[in-house]
């Protein structure tokens, strides 16, 4: 483990050769992490592991940042971190554990990320001040911020979208997971967030709205960003049981369980599909 | 140190951020659409570069400061202390407090100096500031220590907040006097009466103890501008040495320097009785001046008189304190 490394730090290293086969990945990694527990924040990254493939296959190793804003997702970039040699495969076995720095909702103590938060709503506005910084001290650093849909119910999401659409961050991309999942249900059970990508563009953000779950889709619109002038939002529609068929049709993606059986069947499936893509 | 009634100086917070913003490149001057209210307008007109207008939207401003602090920067935060501190609660407490990061949070308008209602009344930020780990928490009035608080704090590791009176500020101490965040000041030696005072009700506290002195009634005065880390072996050492203790706090009763100074003499065990003059957990309506709000919420130095004369048990009525006048520019305790 290489302690508060973080991708940010001058001298960090990682290549993606494959964003697909990362996305995989992730997922295998992710159930390696959860399955000691027997439940966790696995729906998380069965959601997001496009998202975050796509980040740290565009992101400039030991330039660009990392905000996780929602820490129940911090599992995804440490799955990848792990996977890139980022972090050292005892990570798995410590995610979650008593003493560990290695948490499930991500800590200040979490490695990988240049931010990450618990509670909800809080990460973008730490990444609109990052985003400044660097404008205001020159650097052409990027700023890839993770952002769930959950969390537009905050209204904190909101005051810092504002003030990023009035200062023009061109240097802040969020990558939004629209899994329409939360706590007490489906989020748009709970309230209506919808439009989202019009609630983003009056917002003064440049938005593109994908299928999350496709690669080349979220690569390509996370590349586009880079040359807008406004602050950037990828809308990504997931499922939080996506990439995992051997999930019950019913579990509450929001927090997975997994009993040994399961957790067995999973890494037997996500194995199996990393050698196909290798093959 | 000076007597009542004291000069006052203008703006002497903004004045001296200005100065220490000069030399110091690394801070930045954030503002919740209270610009010229918190004295920073003279920062704006200087150094716009690194100005930034937060607007009204402190969880993000608060959010923000802890972020442009990882990337290097100090960022001064300013606002009126109600905003400054229980509306971004949660935002202070994981962006800044958690990391230790060098944001200085200064809240305007202590408790009730302000006439703008329950709303904008700070009652409860030394309170909710103290109960955050790795926080400093300043309460200072008087001009000398305030003019000398931006740079006292600056190079502080972690996060501080600081409570500020606006506008005319009573000059109480000599201009030699330094501000300390390590030791509180113990301005006059008594036998009878430990009264500790913070911020805004120091000059009131000078003004009890000249009273009670001119009645027979010893008092060491104690200036606490930091109730947060307290100087305890400060307030162990006068609290030994008298019958009685006050704290006088422009806040309420309830976890800000009452609260502290108790704690620090009951685990010391000095057993000494206790009386705290503050708001009396209660919010303060009817506000038009607040020298109406701290003569009728017993934040006055006749409340202070009197509470020293009950605890102590005297006979007879309290003596009565000076009248409360003081020409237009000059500032008297009420």
């Amino acid at each position: 483990m290489t302690g508060h490394a973080r991708v940010s730090d001058p001298g960090t290293t990682w290549l993606v050769a494959d964003a697909a086969r990362l996305a995989t990945s992730i997922r295998l990694r992710a159930v390696q992490m959860v399955a000691p527990q027997g439940f966790g924040y696995l729906g998380q990254a069965l959601s997001s592991a496009e998202q975050v493939a796509a980040i740290f296959a565009a992101a400039r190793p030991g330039v660009d940042r990392l905000v996780c804003s929602p820490g129940h997702y911090i599992i995804g970039p440490f799955a990848a971190a792990v996977e890139l040699g980022l972090l050292d495969e005892a990570v798995l076995a410590a995610y979650g554990k008593n003493g560990s720095p290695i948490e499930a909702i991500g800590t200040e103590r979490s490695p990988i990320v240049d931010y990450t938060c618990g509670s909800l709503g809080q990460g973008l506005s730490a990444a609109v001040g990052f985003a400044l910084s660097d404008r205001m001290r020159g650097s052409d650093a990027r700023t890839y911020a993770m952002v769930s849909d959950g969390e537009m119910e905050e209204g904190q999401v909101w005051e810092a979208a504002l003030f990023a659409g009035h200062h023009r961050l061109s240097q802040l991309t969020v990558i939004l997971d629209a899994n329409n999942s939360q706590v007490d249900g489906p989020v748009d059970t709970i309230t209506t967030l919808e439009p989202i990508a019009e609630k983003w563009a009056a917002f003064r953000w440049h938005v593109t709205d994908v299928d999350g779950h496709d690669i080349d889709a979220v690569r390509a619109a996370i590349a586009a960003a880079a040359t807008e002038e406004l602050p950037s939002v990828v809308v990504c529609r997931t499922s939080t049981v996506h990439g995992l068929d051997c999930l019950p049709r019913d579990s509450d993606g929001h927090f997975l369980t997994l009993t040994p059986e399961l957790a067995a069947s999973a890494v037997e499936e996500l194995t199996a599909r990393l050698e196909a893509t290798h093959a | 140190m000076r007597d009542a009634p004291y000069p006052t100086r203008l703006k002497p917070y903004g004045t001296a951020l200005l100065e220490l913003a000069r030399a110091r490149e690394e801070i930045l001057c954030l503002s919740g659409d209270l610009t010229r209210q918190c004295e920073i307008d003279l920062f704006q007109a200087e150094i716009p570069d690194r100005f930034i207008h937060g607007g009204m939207a402190e969880a993000n401003m608060m959010s923000m400061a802890g972020a442009l602090a990882r990337c290097g920067h100090i960022p001064f935060v300013h606002t009126f202390g109600v905003f400054a501190t229980r509306r971004p609660y949660d935002q202070i407490a994981n962006a800044i407090a958690y990391p230790a990061l060098p944001v200085r949070i200064i809240g305007f308008m202590p408790g009730v100096s302000t006439p703008g209602g329950p709303s904008h009344q700070a009652i409860d930020d030394v309170a909710l500031m103290r109960a955050l780990p790795n926080m400093t928490v300043l309460d200072v009035a008087d001009a000398v220590e305030v003019t000398q608080v931006a740079a006292a704090i600056v190079d502080v590791p972690g996060p501080v907040y600081v409570r500020l009176k606006r506008g005319e500020i009573p000059v109480i101490f000599d201009d030699d006097h330094q501000l300390s965040l390590t030791m509180s000041d113990v301005l006059t030696h008594g036998s009878d009466v430990a009264l500790f005072a913070s911020g805004m009700m120091l000059a009131t506290a000078l003004a009890a103890s000249r009273v009670l002195e001119d009645n027979d009634v010893s008092v060491s005065v104690v200036n606490v501008p930091v109730i947060k880390p307290l100087d305890t072996a400060t307030v162990q050492k006068v609290v030994y040495d008298a019958r009685i203790v006050i704290t006088a706090e422009n806040h309420s009763i309830i976890g800000g320097l009452g609260s502290a100074v108790a704690e620090t003499i009951a685990e010391a065990g000095l057993g000494r009785p206790l009386r705290r003059v503050g708001l009396k957990d209660t919010f303060a309506e009817g506000s038009l001046t607040s020298s109406y709000l701290f003569d009728e919420f017993g934040l006055s130095t006749q409340q202070l008189i009197d509470t020293a004369w009950s605890a102590l048990k005297k006979e007879g009525p309290a003596p009565s304190g000076p009248p409360a006048v003081a020409d237009i520019g000059r500032y008297s305790p009420v």
